[in-house]
């Protein structure tokens, strides 16, 4: 769509003989949304802050523009940042923080004035430039400190999980503001979270990443649809992953029984990892069912009910608006496009068997998510 | 329990803060005494301000004090932020190695940076001079710096690192990012560090002490010599002053923190004009620094002949009750300048000369010690051909016994030690000789002179010996007298006398004639007696010029200048020892001149005796059966002391290993 602008080269960083980052590959095209997505400790944050500077690869390349970066300090690169705790100069009002970078750079007086109200009204903080940043709201302090990086007019804008500090509602507020903005500037984003829905909402393009190596780079909806692996399975909304086999193109075998599917190319009788979406599948029956099992448990979401369901010593987790009472048996059917076949990797037979499902596991995995860094 | 809590923090606190309370309201008093409230003044505050030399000394205090937080506080910021970026284990390290200079005892401290600086300006650069402002500026500032970097250490620890990531990013090299953001961060950390080095400074006096040379000197070390008489309640003035600036300084400071607090929460602009405020008062600061540097470096780099006089404290006219400016008028009259110092004993002197870290060209030791210095071959031969004024000193006082052919010194003043009495209480009848400071009658009102040497010559004047004897038989008959008195004393003194002898709390005391005078002005009941018949000592103070010294001709004008009869007799005005200028009797005022305590009767005079330099086995001799006549407990076995003390520091050591090896053994076990 656009040219090049970043390119990462086996970038690999190691602390203290701990390896951080494995030979990540990577480009990033101007005017590009690009969310590295993962689990605290996977090396998102240590690739945003090679990239920003703050950090030299023990081996590999940072490009920009063509031209490698590694030895360029922070000062000297046409990047800016917006900090996980926003990290506003508490000495200086929200005028002077958005001036910072402009007076560094001995811009005139009233060009200065002209871009800070010009920021300030893009933020939404018209009015705001003699406060205080300490009295300032975390969200408002969040706007400033997009507003202290975009008013430099950086050709990169890095953001490190910056609204991990909000709460839901004011989340999906700023997630809209941030698109808001992306678009309006044309400014190249590079985002880091741990939230897949944050991701797969704002994103061009979304990089999946876990123990220092990249997992799958794609479009959101190639990366919900098409999980390369069970772990990014896993990370990206809930699956229910089964070992199968392939027995020719278009079928698939599990449970004892033959499916039909929509991949093809995998060798005869392969051995191979099944996804299948917990949304996509149909309760019917008993008798009109392909399989047949028993509701363990149920769960009220709000939008649907979250049911465990028992099949041959295997449970499945079923998103469905019906309520099926405990204990009760049902039947399930597949359609074809709602199997997705995956070759088997490293993190086959770790995740997708929600045997051990609580309700409370979601919470418990976003409460360790937040110690990143 | 609330209320006892209550009660025990007040008491606490009137216990912290009484003795300044004493002491404002001392500074307040119209009488001299310490002991009873006169009246409301403001005079003591009035003739502080009046005293050139006082606040010339408050003046040096502080230039060193602010020059050294300077510097402090510049290097400590830079050392913070070093330590800061190590390894935490490394930092921990080197923090526990900054603090041990702040945990050391001062006066180790002293005397290292003293030997150092002899060491590297005598020894290695051949400076004439070691001990110097410069050298007073190093110490202070190596004491102030752990202060700083230990304020500022945590300030670093709890600001956000990513707040200098941010900075960078936006474009600061950085050394801008730490003028610009980090700066502003640990600033609380760096006042507070600069406080307290400032305080440290201001009155530090145990490693000022110790390298301070002769042309630079600060207050504390300057009081320490007012040893000869009281301190002045004018100082009292100033001391109350001090300690108003440092609460001032604390209080502020304090306030400061507060509203900083306050403002974080606050939503309202900040005030512009307090911000202008600010910036004008650190740069009026940083100016008044400057200044005070430039002024200081002008005036060390003038050409004019300058000479180092070293003397007594308290011991020269310097303008203050009327009296006439010594020091200024020679400087008036000849543009040769002076640059004056004191020292509290003939012993504190010879120690600064024999080490080699000052330069002077005139000093004034008393006799026995030029005795001394003469024999060690410390003192230059004096050109009297420069000294024509040498032709008023009395015939009496011309070849001396400790300067027999009258070749290195002139006489300054001289006095006799006697026996000061209040006639209210004690008995004219028992006024017979030195044994009424035996006589049981006064037990408990007696006071003792606290110096071996003038202690061991009572005694000796008492028993009949000669006053300069080295036999060992006959000074242990003198320890053994000085033993049967102690009983007796209520308290060995020096200074302490005036108040004690005033307040008639005592009755009966050995000391100089010319203090007994000035406490006689104070009381009337009291009176001077010379044993003339067992004989007394007459002590001589007299200039001489120290080998080395670069300016001997002006040191002559000096001694000169000082032997001109209108100018010594002015200048006893203040001191009020006796001149050996008669002529100077006709300058000085009426009631010191006619006065038989000052200037007795030329055949009393004949009874009196100086001491002569006894050896110095002797002098070691004298001094540690002074110690054990009058300090150490009765019946005390003398030789135990030494024997104990090698079982002592083993017993110390071998406790001190066993503690280390059981703290290491546990954190051993604790690790797994």
């Amino acid at each position: 769509m656009s040219k090049e602008l970043i390119r990462l080269r086996d970038l690999t960083m190691e602390f203290d003989g701990e390896r951080i980052l494995d030979s990540i590959n990577l480009y990033i095209n101007d005017h590009e949304f690009l969310t590295l997505l993962g689990p605290s400790g996977c090396g998102k944050t240590t690739t945003l802050r090679i990239i920003g500077g703050f950090l030299t690869p023990t081996a590999g390349t940072v490009t920009f523009d063509g031209k490698c970066i590694n030895d360029v300090p922070p000062y000297d690169r046409q990047i800016n940042t917006v900090f996980q705790r926003y990290a506003l100069f508490p000495h200086l009002n929200v005028f002077d923080n958005i001036a910072f970078g402009l007076r560094v750079a001995k811009c005139p007086k009233e060009e200065i004035n002209e871009r800070v109200n010009r920021m300030l009204e893009i933020v939404s903080l018209k009015g705001y430039g003699h406060r205080n940043v300490a009295s300032l709201s975390g969200g408002q302090q969040q706007r400033v400190a997009i507003a202290r990086a975009l008013v430099n007019e950086p050709k990169v804008l890095l953001l490190d999980e910056p609204l991990a500090a909000l709460d839901l509602r004011l989340r999906k507020d700023m997630q809209n503001e941030l698109k808001r903005i992306q678009q309006a500037t044309g400014i190249t984003f590079v985002y880091v979270t741990h939230d897949q829905e944050e991701a797969l909402s704002m994103s061009d393009t979304v990089v999946v990443m876990d123990k220092g190596r990249i997992q799958q780079i794609g479009k959101p909806e190639d990366i919900y649809n098409e999980p390369k692996n069970a772990f990014v399975a896993d990370f990206i909304g809930e699956s229910n992953i089964l070992d199968g086999t392939m027995l020719a193109d278009y079928k698939v075998k599990f449970f004892g029984r033959t499916f039909e599917c929509v991949d093809k190319g995998f060798a005869p009788n392969e051995p191979v990892d099944v996804v299948i979406r917990p949304e996509d599948i149909d309760i019917v029956a008993p008798e009109q069912g392909h399989l047949v099992g028993t509701v363990t448990s149920i769960t009220f979401k709000g939008l649907n009910y979250d049911i465990i369901v028992e099949f041959k010593g295997f449970k499945w987790l079923i998103q469905t608006t019906d309520y099926c009472a405990e204990g009760s048996t049902i039947g399930i059917r597949l359609n074809p496009e709602d199997i997705h076949i995956m070759r088997k990797s490293e993190y086959s037979g770790m995740f997708g068997d929600y045997s051990s499902y609580s309700a409370e596991y979601d919470e418990l995995t976003e409460d360790a998510d937040e110690d990143e860094e | 329990m609330k209320r006892a809590n209550r009660i025990l923090t007040i008491l606490i606190f009137v216990f912290l803060y009484i003795p300044m309370a004493v002491l404002i309201v001392a500074s307040f008093n119209e009488g001299k005494d310490l002991t009873t409230f006169e009246g409301f003044t403001w005079n003591q505050y009035a003739e502080l301000f009046r005293d050139e030399t006082l606040l010339g000394l408050l003046g040096n205090s502080v230039l060193i004090a602010l020059l050294s937080t300077g510097i402090s506080v510049a290097l400590g910021t830079m050392a913070a932020v070093g330590i800061h970026s190590l390894k935490p284990k490394m930092r921990s390290v080197v923090m526990s190695l900054t603090n041990i200079p702040m945990t050391n005892p001062d006066i180790v401290t002293g005397v290292s940076l003293s030997l150092l600086f002899v060491f590297v300006g005598s020894g290695l650069l051949g400076q004439r001079e070691s001990l110097n402002f410069w050298t007073l500026l190093i110490a202070h500032v190596t004491f102030g710096l752990p202060y700083v970097i230990l304020n500022v250490m945590p300030k670093l620890q709890q600001m956000d690192s990513s707040l200098t990531d941010a900075a960078m990013d936006l474009g600061c090299t950085p050394m801008q990012a730490f003028f610009k953001v980090t700066l502003h961060e640990i600033m609380p950390g760096i006042l507070a560090g600069g406080i307290m080095a400032f305080t440290m400074s201001l009155d530090d006096f145990v490693i000022s002490y110790f390298v301070t040379g002769s042309g630079f000197v600060t207050l504390p070390v300057e009081i320490y010599t007012y040893t000869k008489k009281p301190i002045p309640p004018k100082v009292y003035a100033m001391f109350t002053l001090l300690f108003l600036l440092i609460a001032v300084l604390m209080v502020g400071m304090n306030l400061m923190q507060l509203r900083a607090e306050k403002k974080k929460l606050d939503t309202r602009p900040v005030s512009k004009g307090w911000q202008i405020a600010r910036r004008c008062i650190a740069g009026a600061l940083v100016i008044a620094l400057v200044v005070g540097c430039g002024f200081l470096l002008i005036t060390n780099k003038n050409d004019q002949v300058v000479i180092n006089v070293y003397n007594w404290g308290m011991n020269i006219a310097d303008g203050t009750d009327e009296t006439l400016d010594i020091i200024a008028a020679f400087e008036e009259q000849t543009g040769i300048k002076v640059n004056y110092s004191t020292y509290e004993s003939n012993e504190v002197l010879y120690s600064k000369l024999k080490n080699g870290g000052i330069s002077v060209d005139v000093i004034i030791p008393s006799d026995y010690m030029i005795d001394r210095m003469i024999a060690e071959d410390m003192l230059e031969e004096l050109n009297f051909d420069n000294i024509p004024n040498f032709s008023y000193v009395d015939e009496q006082f011309h070849n001396p016994a400790y300067d027999p052919e009258n070749k290195y010194s002139v006489p300054y003043t001289w006095g006799t030690l006697g026996i000061l009495y209040n006639t209210k209480y004690v008995d004219e009848a028992d006024v017979t000789g030195w044994e009424l400071m035996w006589n049981e009658k006064y037990a408990g009102k007696i006071l003792m002179i606290d110096n071996s040497r003038d202690a061991f010559g009572i005694a000796q004047y008492l028993l009949g010996y000669d006053v300069n004897t080295m036999d060992k038989s006959e000074l242990q008959a003198c320890a053994d007298k000085l033993a049967e008195q102690r009983p007796l004393v209520q308290q060995y003194v020096m200074d302490q006398i005036y108040s004690t002898m005033e307040n008639e709390e005592a009755y009966i005391a050995a000391y100089y004639a010319g203090d007994c005078m000035l406490m006689m002005e104070e009381n009337e009941d009291l009176a001077f007696y010379l044993p003339e018949h067992q004989g007394f000592n007459l002590f001589t103070d007299a200039m001489c010029i120290p080998k080395g010294s670069q300016e001997k001709a002006a040191a002559e004008a000096f001694i000169n200048f000082l032997c001109d009869p209108e100018i010594s007799g002015a200048n006893m005005d203040y001191i009020c020892y006796a001149s050996p200028i008669s002529a100077a009797k006709e300058h000085m005022e009426d009631y010191l001149a006619e006065s038989e305590i000052v200037y007795p009767d030329p055949e009393v005079q004949e009874k009196g005796s100086a001491y002569a330099y006894l050896s110095e086995e002797t002098t070691r001799l004298v001094e540690s059966l002074y110690q054990r006549a009058t300090k150490t407990t009765e019946n005390a076995d003398s030789d135990d002391a030494p024997k104990t003390v090698p079982y002592i520091i083993i017993g110390v050591v071998f406790v001190g290993i066993a503690g280390a090896l059981l703290l290491t053994g546990k954190k051993r076990k604790r690790k797994y």
